[in-house]
C-alpha cells in the first residue's frame, strides 16, 4: 500500500463545479490513468482517494491538497505523469509528497483557509470601499454571529461563528477592483463557508446594493492546520 | 462572435448548476471554426443533464465531427434562471464549445425526443435571435432541422423547420452537411438547396408539401415540387460493427440522468409490442457482434474512466448469447472496478438469472414493466408474458436475495375494462401475499402506472386516447386498491400531461401555432411536472380556435389519410392494420377501445 498526498490549483474555467463533482473528475482520470489505486474494505468498497477540504462550488484555488492510497507502489514520479495527462488544463496537479503511513488523514489536519475574494465593482469604488469596510468592522465587533444550521434529527439549531472568523480585512488592488481577505476557521472540527460571511458583509451594507454593485469570486489561497495561535501551512512537514 | 465573456461571468455566478453552460468537458471537440466547411449545433431542447445522457448526441457528435471538415458542437435549453438572465443581459443562446451564439452556425440541428420539449424548441430558437419559422428564415440564416423519434410524425413542428431527418442518422448527417456546403459554396439559393435535397433518402421537406383538407378532414399532403419524393423513406444502418461508434464520449463534470459508458447490443427489436412506436420504427433488427462489443466497451472505459458499462437496446435480454458475453466483458474489463448493467429486463427467469450474475453488493430492487395486469390485455398489447412466468422470475429474484421489485403499467391501452385495472393492485397483492406466507418474506413493491399514449406507426395509431375524466376514474379505482396495500407505494402519472403529449404525438401541422402560442404564455419544461401548466395549454388552444380533445380522443379510421402516412418507417400500412385487427378482435376478445371502436 501506498500513500501519496498531491496539491492543485484551480482555475476560473473549472470554477462552477462542487466537490462531488470535482471527486468524480478525479477518480475518473485515476481510472483512465492506470494507476492501481486502492479500494476501502467492505461491503460496498470506495476508492481511496480524499481531498482535504472541500472546494465550493464557484471558487478558485491556488494550493489545494489530496491523498490517494495505492494497492502497489507508484511513486510521485509516475504518479504526476500519468495523472496530469488525463486532467483538464484548468486542474493543474502542482505536487506530490509521499505521505507517512503514521500521519493523520489531511483532511483531520485542517483547521484553517485562507481566501482572496475578488470584488470587480460596477459602480463608486470609493463608496463601496468605505461601506464594505464599515460593514467589516462592525461584524469584527459583533460578539456573536448565528448561523442557522439543520441538524441531523432535521432541527434547526444556531451555531456561533464570529470565533470562525480569525481575519477580514479590505484593500484596493486596482481601479475597479478591491480584494477581501478572510482567514476562516475551517476543517473537520467546525468550520465557516466563506459564502456566508460574504452575505452578512453583503446585508450590512449600508449606502449600497453590496451583492449587486459588484462581481464578487472567490479564491482560495492557502490551507492551513494548527490552532488559530500557531497557524502553520498545511504543506508543513508533509 | 463569442458571448461578451464578462458578462457571462456575472450571470454564471449566479445560476443553478453553472456547469450546465460552462462546456471544456473531457472529450470535448473543439475545432477551429475558420477551417471547416460548415458548421452545425446540435440543439437539445431539455436540460443539459438530460441531453448528455442522450446516446443519439453522443453517436452524431462522434460521426460529425469525424469530419475535419466538418464541425458539431453543443447546446442544451436554458433552465428558467439562465434563460432569464441571459434576456436581461442581451445575451443570446451559445454554444458549449466555441461560445458563438447559434445564429452564427451553419445549421442548428434539434434532437426531438419527446413531444412535450417542443416548446423548449420555440424558446432556443428565440433566445438565439433566429426567426422561428422556416419561410421567414432566409439565405442568411441557419438551416433550422430536427431528428429523433418525433420525426415520425413531425406535422406539428413542420412550419418551423427546413427539413427533418428521419431514421438513424449517422450516416445521412455527416454527408448531407457536406452536400450543404457544396451546394451553399455554389450560390444556390435556400429553396433550390432544400428542393436539391428532399430528393435524398431520410430527407423531409415539409415546405414542399402542403396539407389538404376537405370539412377540417385531413386528405393528405399536396406535392408543391414534382422533385420531391411522394414517400420519405427512414435512413438505418445496415451494419452497426463497420458504422463508427463514439468510444469516447464527452463526460459531463455534474452527473447526468444516465451517468455510465453505454455500448449499443443491438438495435431494434424481435417483440413487437404493439404500444411501442420504437419497436417498429427501428427495425430490422441489427446486432453488434461479440467482439465488437468486448472491443467497444474495452475503449470507452479506457477513454471515459467511468465505473459502469451499460449493455443497451430495447430488449438487451434478447441478445444471443448475452451470458457468455457478460462473463467475457467481466474478465476483459478492468477487475473488479468496472460493472455492467443491463437497462431492460424481461420479467422473467431468464432475466433473473442474468441480474444474479451481475449485480454484486446490496440487492435493494429490481425493475419490471408487466405494462398489463391481465394476461388478456398482455395479449393485446402483444407483451406475452404468463402469469405463471411472472410467479417464477419473481421468485427466483427472491431466493437470490432481492428485497423489492418495482413495476411499471399503463392504462387506457385499447380494449382495457375496469377489471384489467383493479388487476393491478390484485396482482401486487398476490404477489405480496405469495412471498409472506411461503417465504416469510415482506417484500417492498413500488408500482408507476402511466397513461397510454397512441403513437404514430404502431398497429395502435388509430386509437383514440382515454378521455382526461376517463383516465382520472381508473386512477382512482387504482388509488382505492392501493390503499389498503401496506408496503406497496404507487405513484401515476397525471392524465392531463399524457393528454397534451396524445395531441402532438398523432397531430398535424394545424398544431404548430399553438406551440408558439403556448411558448408566448410562458410553457417552458412541459415534460417536468413542476413546470407544466395545463392552464396555459388550455389558452393558447382556445387563442388558436383548436380544440385539443379533438386530436387526443379521435380514432382514426383504416382508409383515413393520416398526417404521418408521407412517412416511410418500413412497416407498411397493411402489417398495421392486421396487427390492430388482431389484437383488439382476436387476441382482445371482444371489440374495440372502450368498446366503441369502428372500422
Amino acid at each position: 500500500m501506498e500513500r501519496l498526498s498531491f496539491s492543485f490549483a484551480r482555475k476560473p474555467e473549472l470554477a462552477y463545479i462542487s466537490h462531488l463533482d470535482m471527486m468524480r473528475l478525479l477518480l475518473r482520470a485515476l481510472r483512465r490513468s492506470g494507476l492501481p489505486i486502492a479500494y476501502s474494505q467492505g461491503y460496498n468498497p470506495h476508492p481511496r482517494l480524499t481531498l482535504a477540504l472541500p472546494l465550493p462550488l464557484g471558487v478558485t484555488a491556488t494550493e489545494e491538497y489530496g491523498e490517494v492510497y495505492f494497492s502497489e507502489s507508484v511513486g510521485p514520479q509516475i504518479f504526476l505523469e500519468k495523472l496530469h495527462r488525463q486532467l483538464p488544463p484548468a486542474l493543474e496537479l502542482t505536487g506530490v509528497f509521499n505521505r507517512k503511513p503514521e500521519l493523520p488523514a489531511l483532511a483531520a489536519e485542517v483547521s484553517a483557509a485562507q481566501y482572496r475574494v475578488f470584488i470587480e465593482t460596477y459602480i463608486n469604488q470609493g463608496l463601496f470601499f468605505q461601506d464594505l469596510n464599515s460593514a467589516i468592522i462592525s461584524l469584527l465587533d459583533k460578539e456573536e454571529i448565528l448561523m442557522e444550521r439543520i441538524n441531523k434529527k432535521k432541527k434547526v439549531t444556531y451555531k456561533n461563528i464570529r470565533p470562525y472568523i480569525f481575519k477580514a480585512n479590505l484593500k484596493q488592488e486596482e481601479k475597479n477592483m478591491l480584494e477581501l481577505g478572510l482567514l476562516l476557521k475551517a476543517g473537520s472540527s467546525g468550520g465557516v463557508s466563506p459564502f456566508f460571511v460574504i452575505e452578512q458583509l453583503q446585508q450590512a451594507g449600508s449606502a449600497l446594493k453590496l451583492a449587486e454593485d459588484g462581481l464578487w469570486l472567490v479564491h482560495r489561497q492557502k490551507l492551513y492546520k494548527g490552532p488559530e495561535e500557531a497557524l502553520q501551512p498545511l504543506s508543513e512537514g508533509m | 462572435m463569442p458571448v461578451d465573456e464578462n458578462k457571462l461571468k456575472r450571470i454564471l455566478n449566479k445560476v443553478q448548476k453553472p456547469a450546465r453552460y460552462i462546456g471544456n468537458e473531457w472529450n470535448v471537440c473543439l475545432k477551429d471554426h475558420d477551417q471547416v466547411r460548415l458548421k452545425m449545433a446540435f440543439a437539445f431542447p431539455d436540460l443539459y443533464e438530460v441531453g448528455m445522457s442522450n446516446q443519439g448526441l453522443k453517436i452524431l457528435y462522434d460521426s460529425v465531427n469525424r469530419n475535419p471538415q466538418l464541425l458539431m458542437e453543443r447546446v442544451f435549453a436554458p433552465a428558467a434562471d439562465m434563460e432569464n438572465l441571459l434576456r436581461e443581459n442581451g445575451l443570446p443562446l451559445f454554444a458549449l464549445e466555441s461560445r458563438e451564439s447559434l445564429a452564427d452556425f451553419d445549421v442548428v440541428g434539434f434532437s426531438l425526443q419527446y413531444e412535450l420539449s417542443y416548446t423548449n424548441v420555440i424558446n432556443m430558437l428565440d433566445l438565439s435571435g433566429i426567426p422561428l419559422y422556416s419561410d421567414i428564415r432566409d439565405n442568411h440564416d441557419p438551416l433550422v432541422i430536427g431528428g429523433g423519434p418525433c420525426v415520425y410524425n413531425p406535422e406539428p413542428l413542420a412550419p418551423y423547420f427546413d427539413f427533418f431527418v428521419i431514421g438513424e442518422a449517422e450516416e445521412v448527417l455527416p454527408e448531407i452537411l457536406s452536400e450543404i456546403a457544396l451546394l451553399k459554396a455554389k450560390g444556390l439559393n435556400k429553396r433550390d438547396l432544400l428542393v436539391e435535397l428532399s430528393t435524398r433518402d431520410g430527407i423531409y421537406v415539409p415546405s414542399l408539401y402542403q396539407p389538404v383538407y376537405d370539412k377540417g378532414i385531413l386528405q393528405g399532403l399536396k406535392k408543391l415540387e414534382s422533385r420531391a419524393p411522394d414517400l420519405i423513406k427512414k435512413r438505418y444502418i445496415e451494419d452497426l460493427d463497420r458504422t463508427p461508434y463514439p468510444t469516447a464520449p464527452v463526460i459531463s463534470y455534474i452527473e447526468t440522468i444516465h451517468d455510465r459508458a453505454v455500448v449499443e447490443l443491438f438495435r431494434g427489436c424481435a417483440r413487437g409490442c404493439r404500444f411501442c412506436q420504437a419497436g417498429y420504427t427501428f427495425k430490422p433488427v441489427r446486432r453488434r457482434s461479440q467482439d465488437s462489443v468486448i472491443d467497444t466497451a474495452k475503449q470507452l472505459i479506457a477513454a471515459t474512466g467511468y465505473d459502469e458499462i451499460a449493455l443497451s437496446s430495447l430488449s438487451s435480454t434478447d441478445y444471443p448469447g448475452l451470458e457468455l458475453l457478460i462473463s467475457q466483458l467481466d474478465s476483459a474489463l478492468p477487475g473488479g472496478s468496472v460493472k455492467c448493467s443491463l437497462p431492460s429486463l424481461r420479467l422473467d427467469s431468464y432475466s433473473v438469472k442474468l441480474a444474479d450474475q451481475l449485480h454484486h453488493g446490496r440487492r435493494s430492487s429490481l425493475t419490471f414493466a408487466p405494462e398489463a395486469a391481465t394476461e388478456r390485455l398482455r395479449g393485446v398489447i402483444k407483451k406475452n408474458i404468463s402469469e405463471e412466468d411472472i410467479f417464477a422470475a419473481l421468485k427466483d429474484a427472491v431466493n437470490a436475495g432481492w428485497q423489492g421489485f418495482k413495476l411499471y403499467f399503463m392504462i387506457g391501452l385499447p380494449t382495457e375494462r375496469d377489471e384489467d385495472v383493479e388487476a393491478i393492485p390484485e396482482l401486487c397483492r398476490r404477489i405480496r401475499q405469495y412471498f409472506k406466507k411461503r417465504e416469510g418474506r415482506s417484500l417492498k413493491i413500488s408500482v408507476s402506472v402511466s397513461t397510454f399514449v397512441p403513437k404514430a406507426h404502431t398497429p395502435f395509431q388509430w386509437e383514440p386516447q382515454l378521455t382526461v375524466e376517463q383516465v382520472v376514474r381508473r386512477q382512482e379505482i387504482l388509488k382505492k386498491g392501493f390503499s389498503n396495500l401496506p408496503g406497496v407505494d404507487y405513484s401515476w402519472h397525471d392524465a392531463e400531461t399524457s393528454m397534451l403529449e396524445a395531441v402532438f404525438a398523432r397531430g398535424d401541422r394545424r398544431l404548430a401555432p399553438v406551440v408558439e402560442r403556448a411558448w408566448q404564455l410562458g410553457c417552458r419544461f412541459d415534460g417536468w411536472s413542476e413546470h407544466f401548466s395545463f392552464k396555459k395549454w388550455k389558452k393558447a388552444f382556445q387563442d388558436i380556435k383548436i380544440d385539443p380533445e379533438s386530436y387526443a380522443y379521435r380514432h382514426f379510421k383504416y382508409d383515413q389519410s393520416l398526417p404521418w402516412d408521407h412517412i416511410d418507417c418500413g412497416v407498411s400500412k397493411e402489417v398495421f392494420i392486421s396487427e390492430h385487427h388482431k389484437a383488439v378482435y382476436i387476441d382482445g376478445g371482444e371489440g374495440g377501445a372502450n368498446g366503441t371502436f369502428e372500422l
